[in-house]
């Protein structure tokens, strides 16, 4: 059985206590707390001693996906710091300025495989570079941008295989061609199913399609259908 | 070339022309990816087939560009085509032929889903095979990629013999006769061009035919035979097949056709140390008309080689010595093939005769 669960951005972006008061009725395992922006990350640090998440037996802390040079220093301090020792921290490679400021994180870090608008970290070739200034690096893989980027599936089976080792936790949604992620459609399901086997049951699942309340429990229905393996017949 | 080169030693062989031809594809490359520069991006790249991206691309060589699309339709795109077309006049580049099939824009959608059947047609065979078997990217690769893995993804997950066929020979067959039936489109063409271009360029057309283009089929061959041939044994490959690993696949058929022809030709050979008079004789003859094309002398008529293979009528051919020259070449390199492929004593010769004759 999968365990599943929702970030907090999806559900309600920029508001991580409404995600969570909307999450509270439901019996999801998994939960990703994020500050996308930087702005919210402050406020989200400094109420993570004050929240409820005992219902939640995994939880993962999305970092900010764009800050300046600048504040690289302040966010990755703040990350290390104040984010749980236990919680991996999901980050977009490319906001990446200087990688010292990432490399005392070792496998706390979950670095994410990025859309095909991004420069880098779409492909394993272009994971690889990354794990290589970051070698205890762990991987948020994330099987919507996997898809956009090549819908064949043949690049999400190469990042799967090449970093089985280093997967902690997937994220899932429909990513359209305007790189939003909405709710799994059919097609996405049937790619998603080519390379379910190689995502063991154990490794977390984080909804990311944008939905309504109301949709919460048929997207993660799909989520776990999408990533339940097809068999040869 | 890697393999080309160990088989080249191994031989004792000097093919000089097929390393200057691939200095000249790596030039003409370089020259190509600085003056487009701009033209590519994540849902369009600039794709080049024929000469250049086999590495055997001489002065008289044609650019045969097509502009790829994988992404949201825009208007401009038909501007960027003809803005391609006016960068490469202006750097005094060889456009692409008549037919319309190259220089101009492409969608993904037709090559994925127009296989087989009346939508399927001769331009857009054409530009699929040629992209599959012997294509670059110029600039920003990543609609090339995208294209030929959902290509490949086509012809492999609706293979249905390959994954669950009783036979132990496992070529994709879907994916081979493509490559077949194209191949014998070249032929039928090269008919057709004789009568609806009586003017000339026979004798070219003809010489490629028997070299460039048959390579071109051979290599596909052989990179289909790769599905079968590259495991230890027969338990490892049902072992393989037996979870439809459609992805698996692809990365390795990629993988292979990332190579120039005449690589995944010669890595195919490697292993066939008794067979190496036929090799060489293969390759010599394959350097030798790459050498016709190249050379720059001119003749007692003022033209190259390969001008004058272009130039001369149809009927005029017997007893020239140009002409008779590129035959040679071509039954030494057609009689090389016979050796190494139309026999029952090599794996590779039993699944051409398995797969490419019926």
């Amino acid at each position: 059985m999968r365990h599943v669960g929702f970030s907090s951005g999806a559900i309600a972006y920029g508001d991580f206590m409404g995600a969570l008061a909307t999450l509270r009725d439901t019996r999801f395992q998994c939960l990703e707390l994020s500050a996308l922006r930087i702005s919210e990350l402050d406020p989200l640090i400094d109420a993570l001693p004050h929240l409820d998440l005992s219902a939640y037996s995994y939880i993962s802390f999305h970092a900010p996906s764009s800050f300046s040079k600048d504040e690289e220093a302040w966010v990755a301090d703040k990350l290390y710091a104040d984010v749980p020792k236990n919680w991996p921290i999901v980050i977009h490679p490319d906001t990446i300025f200087e990688f010292k400021h990432w490399s005392r994180f070792g496998e706390r870090l979950a670095i994410e495989n990025m859309d095909r608008r991004k420069p880098i970290g779409r492909t394993a070739c272009e994971l690889q570079q990354i794990f290589d200034i970051l070698p205890s690096a762990s991987l948020c893989f994330d099987i919507g941008h996997a898809r956009q980027c090549d819908a064949s599936m043949t690049e999400a089976f190469l990042i799967l295989s090449e970093f089985s080792k280093r997967l902690v936790q997937v994220h899932i949604s429909e990513v359209n061609s305007a790189s939003q992620h909405d709710a799994i459609s059919h097609g996405a399901k049937l790619a998603f199913q080519q390379v379910a086997g190689l995502i063991p049951e154990w490794v977390p699942i984080i909804i990311e399609s944008r939905v309504r309340s109301a949709q919460i429990p048929d997207e993660a229905v799909r989520a776990i259908e999408a990533l339940t393996p097809v068999h040869a017949q | 070339m890697k393999s080309l080169e160990i088989l080249e030693n191994r031989t004792g062989s000097d093919w000089t022309n097929l390393r200057a031809a691939r200095l000249t594809s790596d030039r003409e490359r370089v020259e190509l990816t600085e003056a487009l520069d701009a033209f590519s991006n994540a849902d369009t790249s600039i794709v080049v087939v024929g000469s250049m991206a086999r590495q055997e691309f001489t002065p008289g060589s044609d650019v045969d560009w097509t502009l790829l699309l994988d992404g949201i339709s825009r208007p401009q795109d038909d501007q960027l085509a003809r803005d391609i077309r006016q960068v490469l006049e202006a750097i005094k580049k060889k456009q692409p032929g008549r037919e319309g099939v190259f220089g101009t824009l492409v969608s993904s959608h037709d090559l994925i889903h127009r296989i087989g059947g009346e939508a399927d047609t001769n331009a857009n065979t054409t530009r699929r095979i040629l992209l599959l078997l012997e294509s670059i990217a110029i600039g920003r690769p990543d609609a090339h990629n995208r294209v030929l893995n959902n290509l490949l993804y086509r012809y492999l997950e609706e293979d249905r013999g390959l994954w669950f066929g009783s036979n132990q020979s496992k070529v994709p067959r879907f994916l081979f006769n493509d490559v077949s039936r194209y191949w014998r489109t070249m032929a039928v063409d090269f008919a057709y061009k004789q009568r609806s271009r009586p003017d000339g360029g026979f004798l070219l057309r003809n010489t490629k035919l028997r070299m460039s283009r048959k390579l071109l089929f051979l290599t596909g061959m052989l990179t289909c035979f790769d599905c079968h041939t590259r495991f230890d044994d027969q338990l490892a490959r049902s072992e393989f097949y037996k979870t439809k690993p459609v992805q698996a696949v692809i990365d390795r058929l990629r993988s292979v056709l990332s190579q120039p022809p005449l690589e995944i030709l010669a890595l195919s050979l490697l292993a066939y140390n008794s067979f190496d008079d036929s090799i060489k004789k293969l390759f010599t003859a394959y350097d030798e008309f790459v050498g016709m094309l190249a050379d720059d002398t001119l003749l007692p008529n003022g033209w190259t080689k390969r001008e004058h293979l272009d130039r001369l009528a149809v009927e005029q051919t017997e007893g020239d010595t140009v002409a008779s020259e590129a035959r040679d070449i071509s039954h030494r390199f057609r009689d090389a093939i016979g050796e190494l492929f139309l026999t029952k004593d090599t794996e590779l010769g039993r699944l051409t005769l398995e797969y490419g004759v019926f």
